[in-house]
């Protein structure tokens, strides 16, 4: 029996992903774990491994966007016969179905009995049926919900007991949102995001050891942390004089309207590095590991420190945006982000990030790379600092920018013309225009 | 369902028209058993099905000697005794359709056939099942003082289990009134007589137990039929179960569609030529082209209709499943 | 009130019974002139006759088979296995044929048979004389199970199997037999699917069956006296069909749950029960719940051996205690 090679999901949400590229062809024989095909998925592309021996009969599916759980290839004996359209299901004869087709499949067999294909539809009615009963069955769980219980016990899962007591949390001040108002693990979890208004959690009397066990956007965080340390990459250092655009950031908050956002510095450096961007495309770019992506929009990811981890919410065509824009974006994302609520979609599609430890008063730092991305800009706190023009010291705000580069995807000589233009920019904002 | 008049007996022998029923009832049992053949290779009829063509004359020949108030227990192979025993086609197939209207309501199948107002009290899928059941039953008629039998229709395979040998010998130990059918027809399942038992004359494993036992000819409809009424009479008597050891010759496979790999065609070639009771029935009552044709004519109506009938039948609801657990 | 021994509570139920209604009748090994191999039926062969107290051959296929046959033709049958190990020789004409007529013949049939038999471990009786199979019954739609610990249960709930029109596995238990207990003075029949609360507790529910039952209640005594815990102990009595309502408002007002019987622990009943425990009081349990049962071998011959194997009050009081342990 042919197997069927289905889209697999490999991580939690994962609803499609794109096939690239097959790497085995029609025909060809395929091992198990041998690489089958190459999938990209919102977070990066991988190969994909063949989960049977045998020869690859069909691909269903030769590249784009499918489905998770989709069937997009076929694996079995030589000349085996696959229906393209399968999926799993067995076709189910007609009841009418002549006595000659029928004789065909009933001939003497070495089985014993049979199922009688005219009773499948009979059967399909008691699978229906069972299904319905069992979906009673949750209803009445989900409907228990409403039952209102009043002997003051606290319903909680075992599993949610240990997470409160783990994250020192008061179960009592939990909603569940179990049945019947249970308070499971993810209520745990939520109430551990949103600031609770009980005590502040005491460390755990008597261990001062904290073990914190690994979530999964943790886990995944570490991952791509891991990849993208292994790129080969080099550093360049500037400091910009942020005179004039401290005094445009004054004029700028002078002009706001009510309910208009205040522009940061950040956001104003958004808006710099987006016009570098495009000026320097090199910089604007992914490593694919097949090849460089150039792009001509400036999508800037903000590196926001969010309950659960490190997030880079994306500020789409910060290009062409005004600086009030990239703030009303910025602000937006970043309550978001700080609340657990931003979307993949907000997270995706970056073609450059910005990460600013500067409101802890960091002076100079070096980012790692947020792949694919091909370049970062640390940014550190601007100090007022002795330097010297026209021959004389003089006391001006110095912001010291580090701009990290894939070197496999930007030159030496690249990096630094974008790093000259974002300094220029940024002493004389009018040269943006 | 036409009965045999119970008419006692001076002489021996039943009379041409009685025989004339019983050779009809035997052609609507062959027509029966052809149409379950039928509908299955159809791919209608789900589950097992094993028909007893071949066997005919042992069925009719032993319910037609029996009361309407004595009971059977059956094997797999069961259509042929519920049919003789009265139950009627329409029941019995729409039973096999697996509808409401089936001698057990669709929850039995061919193999659990049951119908307690005709004293069809089950076939029984697994081999020897119902022996010591039967041996019971006439158990009970002798508590309660009933002039009836309890009767056990089996196969050679199955006096090789266990369950045989206990039911047999309580039965006589206690002498209830019972009647041990053997249909002696050679074969469990792909297994021939040689090769599943040590012995060829299957009387002695009654008289092992004591008991009465009775040659029969299977083939032969009025020698079953005289068998089962002595039989009957000395169990009744209260002088001990009775063991009928009747050779009869299963013309089919175990099961439909069966290819018996394990048989000699030239074997079955020959029983079928030689030995099929209908051909006896009908070369010995000298059936003209034309009794014959309106005979089978009328049986194969009837067997119709029970097709049309259980086609038409009611659908069982799929929680009815959770029917008839406890009493 | 009157005061009788478990044995004589059991004796009592069927004298009753039999003096009452002619379609009683009882039969097993040695049930006659010795009175049984527990002394249970002494005596009841001078009141009632060879004929209603009847000596079997050992066929245990054919002791139950028979009485299937009678029960079928509504009679009340009750059948003794000598002991319970040899349940396993009728197993076929139990969970075939007993428990699957009624379905099987889409209701047209009962089959009020009872099948009373015993085991009990602790005295060396080896591996093949020892077991405790309940569980294996539970498993069977058709059948009902019961196995009361007490005179006054055993007598009214033998009486209420008898008179039940299913199938009913009834289980005594040897250490049992001589167990003195109040009964009152007219049998009260004890429903199926209803457990009696033998001590009221607050800290842990105990549910035992059987032996288990006098030891959960001594455990229950020195958990109180020396640790200060109150442990309410409920026997189910019945364990086809269950009273689950008792056991689960009890584990709602306790919390912890100890289940113990002297089957062996794996697939024991008590798995059945933690898992009905577990769906039906999720929210009030606040400790594992813990099972005690035999370790998991055949049981050795050797006295010190068997008695390490079998579980004791001791099991159930450390049951009971790591319910509320606390580190």
């Amino acid at each position: 029996m042919a197997t069927e090679v289905k889209l697999p999901r490999l991580g939690q949400g994962m609803e499609s992903g794109t096939i690239v590229k097959w790497l085995k062809g029609e025909g060809e024989q395929v091992k198990k774990r041998e690489p089958l095909y190459e999938l990209d998925t919102d977070k990066v592309t991988q190969e994909v491994e063949a989960e049977a021996d045998g020869v690859l009969l069909k691909i269903v599916v030769d590249s784009g966007e499918v489905e998770v759980g989709k069937t997009i290839a076929f694996i079995g004996q030589e000349g085996e016969e696959v229906s393209a359209s399968g999926n799993g299901a067995t076709p189910s004869p007609e009841a009418e179905e002549t006595d000659n087709d029928a004789t065909e499949a009933a001939e003497d067999s070495q089985e014993e009995g049979s199922p009688a294909p005219a009773m499948d539809s009979q059967r399909e009615r008691g699978q229906e049926a069972a299904a319905r009963t069992a979906a009673a069955a949750t209803e009445k769980v989900a409907d228990s919900n409403k039952v209102e219980r009043s002997d003051g016990r606290i319903k909680a899962s075992p599993l949610a007991r240990r997470l409160a007591r783990e994250k020192g949390i008061d179960i009592a001040q939990v909603s569940g949102t179990g049945p019947e108002g249970r308070i499971v693990a993810e209520d745990v979890e939520g109430a551990a995001v949103t600031p609770a208004p009980a005590p502040a959690p005491a460390a755990p009397a008597g261990s001062d050891v904290e073990e914190l066990q690994l979530s999964s956007t943790r886990k995944t965080i570490a991952r791509r942390l891991t990849e993208a340390w292994q790129a080969p990459v080099f550093q360049l250092t500037v400091s910009a004089d942020m005179t004039r655009s401290l005094e445009l950031r004054e004029r700028l908050v002078a002009r706001l309207t009510e309910d208009e956002t205040k522009p940061t510095v950040s956001d104003l450096l958004t808006k710099v590095c987006a016009a570098a961007l495009v000026r320097h495309r090199a910089v604007n770019a992914h490593f694919t590991g097949e090849s460089i992506r150039r792009f001509p929009y400036a999508h800037i990811g903000i590196a926001v420190a969010a309950p659960n981890g490190l997030v880079v919410p994306v500020i789409r065509d910060a290009d062409r945006s005004t600086i009030q824009e990239i703030a009303a974006s910025r602000a937006d994302v970043v309550a978001r982000a700080r609340d657990g609520k931003l979307q993949r979609a907000d997270l995706e599609e970056g073609t450059f990030t910005i990460s600013n430890l500067g409101m802890y008063g960091i002076e100079q730092f070096i980012a790692v790379l947020n792949p694919p991305q091909a370049a970062i800009l640390a940014v550190g706190a601007t100090e007022q600092k002795p330097v010297v023009r026209d021959g004389l010291v003089e006391v001006r705000p110095l912001l010291t920018l580090t701009l990290t580069c894939d070197h496999r995807a930007i030159d030496g000589s690249d990096g630094a013309e974008f790093l000259r233009t974002v300094k220029e920019l940024l002493e004389e904002p009018a040269l943006a225009l | 369902m036409a009965k045999v008049e119970k008419k006692p007996r001076a002489e021996g022998g039943l009379s041409e028209d009685e025989l004339r029923d019983l050779f009809r009832e035997m052609l609507l049992i062959r027509r029966f058993e052809e149409k379950v053949e039928e509908r299955f290779r159809a791919g209608e009829l789900p589950g097992f099905l094993h028909v007893a063509i071949g066997q005919e004359a042992v069925a009719t020949g032993v319910c037609a000697a029996l009361e309407r108030e004595d009971t059977i227990m059956s094997t797999h192979r069961a259509h042929g005794h519920a049919l003789a025993k009265g139950t009627h086609p329409n029941s019995i197939m729409a039973e096999l359709y697996g509808k409401l209207e089936g001698c057990s309501h669709g929850y039995g199948g061919s193999m659990h056939l049951y119908d307690l107002e005709n004293g069809m009290l089950g076939a029984n899928a697994v081999v020897g099942g119902g022996l010591p059941q039967v041996t019971g039953t006439a158990l009970a008629y002798t508590f309660r003082k009933q002039e009836r039998v309890a009767v056990a229709f089996f196969g050679d395979g199955a006096t090789n289990t266990g369950t045989f040998h206990e039911s047999l010998n309580l039965a006589q130990l206690w002498k209830v009134p019972a009647l041990f059918v053997l249909e002696m027809n050679g074969w469990a399942e792909s297994t021939p007589l040689s090769q599943h038992a040590p012995i060829e004359d299957f009387s002695q494993r009654a008289v092992a137990f004591g008991m009465r036992s009775v040659d029969v000819d299977g083939q032969d409809v009025e020698a079953v039929y005289e068998a089962t009424r002595e039989a009957r009479e000395h169990a009744v008597a209260g002088d001990g179960p009775v063991f009928l050891n009747v050779r009869t010759y299963r013309l089919v496979g175990h099961y439909i569609g069966d290819p018996q790999v394990y048989r000699e065609k030239s074997e079955l070639e020959e029983l079928r030529e030689t030995k099929d009771p209908i051909e006896l029935l009908r070369a010995r009552l000298e059936l003209s082209d034309e009794d014959f044709e309106q005979l089978d004519t009328e049986v194969t109506a009837i067997v119709e209709e029970s097709v049309e009938f259980a086609k038409a039948g009611t659908d069982p609801k799929p929680e009815d499943a959770l029917k008839y657990v406890y009493a | 009130m009157a005061e009788l021994t478990y044995r004589e509570a059991v004796r009592d139920a069927l004298s009753r019974a039999m003096r009452e209604d002619e379609d009683v009748f009882i039969m097993g090994e040695d049930i006659a002139e010795m009175g049984g191999s527990m002394g249970v039926t002494q005596g009841m062969l001078a009141e009632f006759g060879p004929e209603r107290v009847r000596n079997t051959p050992i066929s245990e296929i054919a002791i139950v088979g028979t009485g299937i046959g009678a029960a079928m033709q509504g009679m009340r049958p009750v059948v003794e296995i000598k002991y319970q190990d040899f349940l396993t020789l009728s197993m076929e004409q139990l969970v075939n044929q007993a428990a699957k007529h009624r379905t099987m013949s889409g209701g047209q049939l009962k089959v009020p048979l009872t099948v009373r038999t015993q085991g009990g471990a602790g005295w060396s009786p080896g591996a093949q004389h020892a077991q405790q199979l309940e569980a294996w019954f539970v498993h069977v739609p058709g059948l009902k199970v019961a196995f009361p610990s007490t005179p006054e249960d055993v007598r009214g709930l033998l009486w209420s199997s008898i008179y039940d029109d299913n199938p009913v596995i009834f289980f005594e238990h040897r250490l049992l037999y001589p167990l003195k207990g109040e009964v009152p003075d007219e049998l009260e029949p004890i429903p199926f699917g209803k457990a009696r609360v033998m001590r009221e507790g607050s800290d842990v529910t105990v549910i035992a069956i059987g032996r288990m039952v006098p030891e959960a209640l001594q455990a229950a005594k020195q958990a109180e006296e020396e640790e200060g815990i109150s442990v309410e102990v409920i026997d189910p009595r019945t364990l086809l069909p269950l009273d689950e309502d008792t056991i689960l408002d009890s584990v709602r007002k306790t919390t912890r749950c100890v289940t113990a019987h002297e089957a062996v622990t794996r697939g024991g009943f008590g798995a059945e029960l933690a898992a009905v425990v577990q769906a039906g009081a999720f929210d009030y349990l606040d400790a594992p719940i813990e099972r005690v049962g035999a370790k998991f071998a055949p049981l050795a011959f050797a006295p010190a051996m068997e008695q390490w194997a079998i579980p004791h009050a001791a099991d159930v009081l450390e049951a009971v205690k790591r319910t509320v342990a606390r580190s």
